[in-house]
């Protein structure tokens, strides 16, 4: 419990750190260039140097942990909802409707979700732009993480339909509203980790599509472009701060790993 | 049943899919506007879910898994070669995987001290982006798709694993066992491994799921001939078909493999 409340609290900070890195630097957006300083160490300017094409990584950075964590919650909420729904909705609704829910949740499962993401991601129009390939990413990833957490659901809402309490609820004639109304509450012990284990998942897969050149379009910037530079073997060479993207999204990992963990 | 319907919703997901009727090669100044019209004619006419559905269940009946755009060869010739390049590939992977994992998990779960600490190394480890570990791994000099890949599996695995056996030792009859000075080898041999054959199966479809997904930043970055590198070039170029073939064959290996993890099951129960 200790771990988890340290882990939020730097978390938190992280998110202070990157609204005032924003919040400070009001002359340099994430996509302004400063073509007088390609690929630039830390100044007082820039104080994590910029890329090579003069963009501040400090405003980069703080704007992609932002945006990718902004978009893991909502994408994490959007799946946990769903599957929060359908779980219920299977176990407590025909016996059919609960195998098929099940038999999609198969469906979706045994699709590793790489392929199914750079399929969708690869089928997008040419003319995407990168605040609708950012939205579409992270809507993809809500709409392929719902089945496993579906299963889950589905496993305790079956316990609580099978309750002694809820038979007797039943029997004494609640309805349909008012069963859901007092299922939810009972499965939110299943909901919340579901949650936040599916925040830092996404992140990771908004990483590996993004690193592979799928992900968040540019000039928005994302955890999967900002790795796509330690490709550049001559950036390497004259900065060592092109580590700073992967080096923080391992620590963002870590903690919402321990936030996770400790529920 | 779920191959059938795996292969329905991708192609019904691919076909509403915003850009479907996009072709990279009516942007490429090279075709001329009457090869243009001939390809728009060509994806109009296979515009048609119905029609989609079936050509590619009839394909599939009959081993044609249709035209790659970008290489204008049948798919299964671009598939064929590389499937044993990957195959090899996982098959390496997973093996060293489960043989590191388990032989750490062996360890920490049949000492006395506190699973974080040996968890550590494997939540450090799922933490850093596959496509990121392996550009490390180059830049480092260190290792190759097969240590990167063992390590993702391993680490995964190896965090199962240790939870199963740490609940398998505190078994009563395992500690009363031990109590009586029972070899640790015997125990884990004859008692442990055999009550926890369901649990490892399950965890091998786990394992290949795992790998699977790794395998396309793998193959990329290693520039590695496989199915993940195909499926990477695919997607960069709209090679759809391509594409949705190799989901499909991903989605058939992971269904059998649960079909035979659970077959195995089944037939250990028995």
């Amino acid at each position: 419990m200790k771990s988890r409340i340290t882990a939020l609290w730097l978390l938190a900070g992280l998110v202070m750190i990157a609204l005032a890195t924003l919040a400070l630097r009001t002359g340099s957006s994430y996509s302004s260039q400063d073509r007088e300083q390609l690929l630039a160490g830390a100044s007082a300017v820039h104080p994590a140097g910029t890329d090579e094409l003069g963009r501040d990584r400090s405003v980069r950075v703080a704007a992609a942990f932002l945006l990718s964590m902004a978009g893991a919650i909502l994408a994490s909420a959007a799946t946990t909802l769903a599957a929060g729904g359908i779980g219920t909705l299977a176990a407590f609704g025909p016996a059919v409707l609960g195998r098929f829910s099940m038999l999609m949740c198969d469906v979706f499962l045994a699709l590793p979700w790489l392929f199914l993401l750079m399929m969708v991601r690869s089928a997008l129009p040419l003319t995407t732009s990168p605040a609708h390939s950012a939205a579409i990413t992270f809507l993809v990833l809500a709409a392929l993480g719902w089945p496993a957490c579906a299963r889950a659901v589905y496993r305790g809402a079956q316990g609580l339909r099978n309750a002694e309490w809820m038979l007797q609820a039943r029997a004494g004639g609640l309805r349909g509203p008012q069963i859901v109304r007092h299922v939810f509450p009972n499965l939110m012990p299943l909901l919340i980790p579901q949650f936040l284990i599916c925040v830092p998942a996404f992140i990771i897969a908004e990483a590996n599509l993004g690193a592979l050149g799928l992900g968040i379009g540019e000039p928005l910037p994302s955890w999967g472009g900002m790795l796509l530079e330690l490709d550049n073997s001559a950036m390497l060479l004259r900065t060592s701060w092109v580590y700073l993207p992967i080096a923080l999204l391992i620590v963002v990992l870590l903690l919402l790993e321990a936030v996770a963990t400790e529920v | 049943m779920i191959v059938v319907m795996v292969v329905a919703g991708s192609t019904v997901l691919m076909r509403f899919a915003p850009g479907y009727l996009c072709d990279a090669r009516e942007m490429d100044s090279r075709y001329g506007d009457a090869a243009r019209q001939e390809l728009s004619a060509e994806a109009a006419r296979s515009a048609t879910l119905e029609q989609m559905l079936s050509r590619e269940f009839g394909g599939w009946t009959h081993g044609d898994l249709g035209t790659s755009r970008q290489y204008d060869v049948p798919v299964v010739e671009l598939i064929l070669p590389r499937l044993a390049v990957t195959g090899r590939l996982l098959l390496r992977s997973i093996l060293f995987a489960w043989a590191l994992a388990l032989s750490v998990a062996l360890v920490s779960s049949a000492g006395r001290s506190s699973s974080l600490l040996w968890q550590s190394p494997s939540t450090l480890l799922l933490a850093v982006p596959t496509a990121a570990m392996a550009t490390l791994c180059i830049l480092s000099d260190l290792g190759g798709p097969t240590l990167v890949m063992t390590l993702l599996v391993a680490a995964r695995d190896f965090k199962f694993l240790d939870r199963i056996l740490r609940k398998a030792w505190q078994e009563p009859h395992l500690l009363q066992a031990r109590a009586h000075g029972l070899s640790t080898a015997r125990l884990v041999y004859a008692h442990i491994l055999p009550s926890i054959t369901s649990q490892l199966l399950a965890l091998a479809t786990l394992s290949l799921v795992t790998a699977l997904s790794a395998l396309v930043p793998v193959e990329v970055i290693f520039s590695v001939p496989g199915l993940g590198q195909l499926a990477w070039n695919a997607a960069m170029n709209r090679d759809l078909p391509v594409l949705l073939a190799v989901t499909m064959f991903m989605a058939v290996t992971v269904t059998l493999a649960g079909m035979a993890s659970d077959s195995s099951d089944d037939w250990q129960r028995a």
